[in-house]
């Protein structure tokens, strides 16, 4: 028993001696708040690796401020109370700044907490409008807000598609409804395409044909469907059936592998939705290099386009640290919000008052005859 | 017009499956005073074992379409009235002599069981019927679109219907089944075979659900563990509609709802499509409490 004290407290010795060098560069601890268990774990863990390649080049070009990053992983398991032990804890080990995190209801309380600790925190796949409406001066995301999404289809229609008649339903969630309201709001103030039928569908509904003939009277030349993908399959293969040959529009819920399944590739192909864009279909140089990195350690690009955004997070924390030389939350956070240019992997990153990043980078994609998805050409 | 004609169409469809589903009620109601909470599931379990038949087996190639589809149909059917039968044994006969709310309470523990079972074994996500298993052929006629799929559930439909009501009014197993549900006792001292009638109903019903759920599988293609719950409300809201315990009350309300739900939502809005079918449905019900078939107690299965 006396021995194995012994032999613990030599190891500890060892361990702390190795760890001195370590400490003595003072490296700059991060948290990356993610679901690494739990039901989007897999989210999680793709966020984690694009965090790591981050971290990674930045410490390979000398770290930020002469100090290396290092990274403190917080698993809030994609569960709300889990998520403000993670920041509870974040907080208390005395983070200099957040990664995180993936849902948008996971992060509310999170960022209530960062908030109140003056903790700068820059959400990856958080889209939910109301985040950037309760006036947090620490909360930012480098994902877009759901409502960008409709802007982008209000031009997708005006000057891809050039229709002019649209119809658009959603399914009354708050984040379809959102959207569409979105769509509409930026369909109007364009002022080209006229919306010639809005209404909305109810979930878990089999039979929208009485909607759908309606819909019919109206001839629309584009159908936008911004819910998920159970009811949009149905909606799709419905509206064939009815003779409706409009295009089929979704929103970033509603195309999917099982959208092709129930709807049939025959009804399926030629539809298109409006999404974020998956990381093998960013366009710029440092995507590429990016991506590169990402395949050679895992195999695989990472199959949702969350992640890369997560990296863009670390990206802006080190560009804003390296330029105001201050690990200070309130200098950090104001640097953001006012003065931050930086070119990340998914595109110019750049802040409003609000936190809500600048721009609308969305891409529109079609169901190839194979069932695929592809960003679509016209 | 066009409008009009298409939502009857629809709401006709729609209607037959219900009123399949519906007769399971109606005939377990009838016969035992029990409302049989565990037929939307079985209805549920027949649009999946139609489904397992369908993409496990390679009838589609070795038969022609129609012959294919009508075993694919009998299977399922089989298969769902054995599980009738069973849940009958394991839930039902055993409390045959308790009061009713135990078997209710027996009956809702059926269906949860069974939901719960079907999404441990199909997997909790939707599932897809094949698209290749009934032809895609559509007719627009006159600007109204009609299609094959919805003509033969109509067909198939009224052919069960018509076959049950021969067998209930024309056959001494007829007469049995509603000797039975008039008085057990009395129908016992007849010589009937009560509890051998109460297994013959829970082959019956469990059947036809079954085929409503095949029809429902290949209509929509898609299919959900959960989607029981939903369709056996609606029917049971078909069964009360047209007299419960009542088999053309069944029938007749099953079509009826399906047509005022899809003139609601064609005409009014498709949002509150289930508030107008329920605010009828309690109009009726103050007019006419026993359903609109209702009152022919003596003869009610």
């Amino acid at each position: 028993m006396r021995l194995r004290i012994a032999a613990s407290l030599a190891g500890l010795l060892v361990l702390t001696l190795l760890a001195v060098p370590v400490l003595a560069q003072e490296p700059l601890r991060i948290g990356l708040q993610a679901p690494i268990t739990g039901p989007w774990a897999y989210e999680g863990e793709m966020a984690r690796n694009s965090v790591e390649i981050v971290r990674d080049q930045i410490n390979a070009r000398g770290g930020v401020l002469g100090r290396p990053i290092e990274i403190v992983l917080g698993d809030d398991q994609g569960n709300p109370r889990q998520s403000a032990l993670v920041a509870q804890r974040m907080v208390s080990e005395g983070v200099v700044a957040v990664v995180g995190t993936y849902g948008s209801s996971i992060n509310e309380p999170a960022s209530t907490i960062y908030e109140r600790a003056g903790v700068v925190n820059i959400g990856y796949g958080s889209t939910a409008v109301q985040l950037t409406q309760h006036g947090w001066q620490y909360f930012f995301r480098t994902c877009f807000r759901d409502d960008r999404q409709g802007a982008f289809f209000a031009q997708l229609v005006n000057e891809t598609l050039q229709a002019a008649r649209v119809a658009i339903l959603h399914d009354n969630t708050t984040f379809a409804r959102g959207l569409a309201e979105a769509a509409r709001a930026s369909l109007q103030e364009a002022g080209q395409a006229e919306i010639v039928f809005y209404d909305a569908v109810t979930p878990g509904e089999r039979d929208f044909s009485p909607i759908l003939s309606r819909m019919r009277a109206r001839s629309p030349e584009v159908v936008y469907y911004t819910g998920y993908y159970p009811e949009a399959a149905l909606i799709a293969r419905q509206m064939r059936d009815l003779g409706i040959d409009a295009v089929f529009v979704g929103g970033n819920a509603a195309i999917n592998d099982e959208f092709v399944e129930i709807a049939g590739r025959e009804v399926a192909a030629g539809s298109l939705m409006t999404q974020e864009p998956l990381p093998t279909d960013l366009p710029y140089p440092q995507s590429k290099a990016f991506l590169d990195e990402y395949v050679k350690r895992h195999g695989q690009p990472p199959s949702s386009p969350w992640p890369v955004y997560a990296a863009d997070a670390l990206n802006v924390l080190a560009a804003a640290i390296e330029a105001t030389g201050s690990t200070d939350g309130k200098v950090l956070a104001g640097y953001i919000h006012d003065t931050l240019q930086i070119d990340g992997v998914t595109g110019p990153i750049s802040f409003d008052a609000a936190g809500d990043r600048e721009g609308a980078i969305y891409l529109a994609y079609e169901v190839a005859s194979d069932g695929s998805l592809v960003p679509y050409e016209r | 017009m066009t409008l009009f004609v298409e939502q009857l169409a629809n709401g006709l469809t729609v209607g037959a499956v219900y009123a399949l589903v519906a007769l399971g009620y109606t005939m377990v109601y009838g016969v035992m005073k029990l409302i049989n909470f565990a037929h939307g599931e079985l209805f549920m379990l027949g649009a999946y074992l139609g489904f397992t038949v369908l993409v496990s087996t390679a009838l589609g190639g070795a038969l022609p379409a129609g012959a294919a589809l009508l075993v694919i149909i009998l299977l399922a059917m089989g298969g769902v009235a054995l599980l009738g039968l069973t849940v009958e044994r394991v839930a039902y006969r055993p409390l045959q002599r308790a009061n009713r709310l135990t078997a209710v309470v027996s009956a809702l523990g059926v269906s949860i069981f069974l939901q719960n079972s079907a999404m441990l074994l199909w997997g909790p996500r939707y599932r897809a019927y094949p698209g290749w298993a009934v032809p895609d052929v559509r007719w627009s006629v006159a600007g109204v679109h009609v299609g094959l799929m919805q003509v033969l559930i109509l067909a198939v439909a009224l052919v069960l219907m018509l076959g049950l009501y021969y067998v209930i009014q024309r056959t001494f197993l007829g007469a049995a089944i509603r000797a039975t549900a008039i008085d057990h006792d009395t129908a016992r001292l007849m010589g009937i075979n009560v509890d051998r009638i109460i297994q013959l109903i829970f082959v019956i019903g469990p059947a036809l659900g079954a085929a409503a759920g095949v029809l429902l599988g290949l209509y929509y293609r898609q299919i959900h563990f959960t989607m029981g719950w939903s369709y056996g409300l609606k029917a049971f809201t078909a069964a009360i509609m047209g007299g419960i315990g009542n088999i053309p009350g069944a029938m007749v309300g099953g079509l009826l709802l399906g047509t005022l739900e899809m003139l609601g939502a064609g005409y009014l809005s498709a949002a509150w499509k289930d508030a107008f079918v329920f605010a009828i449905l309690i109009l009726l019900l103050i007019v006419r409490p026993t359903g609109l078939l209702g009152e022919r107690v003596a003869e009610k299965v």
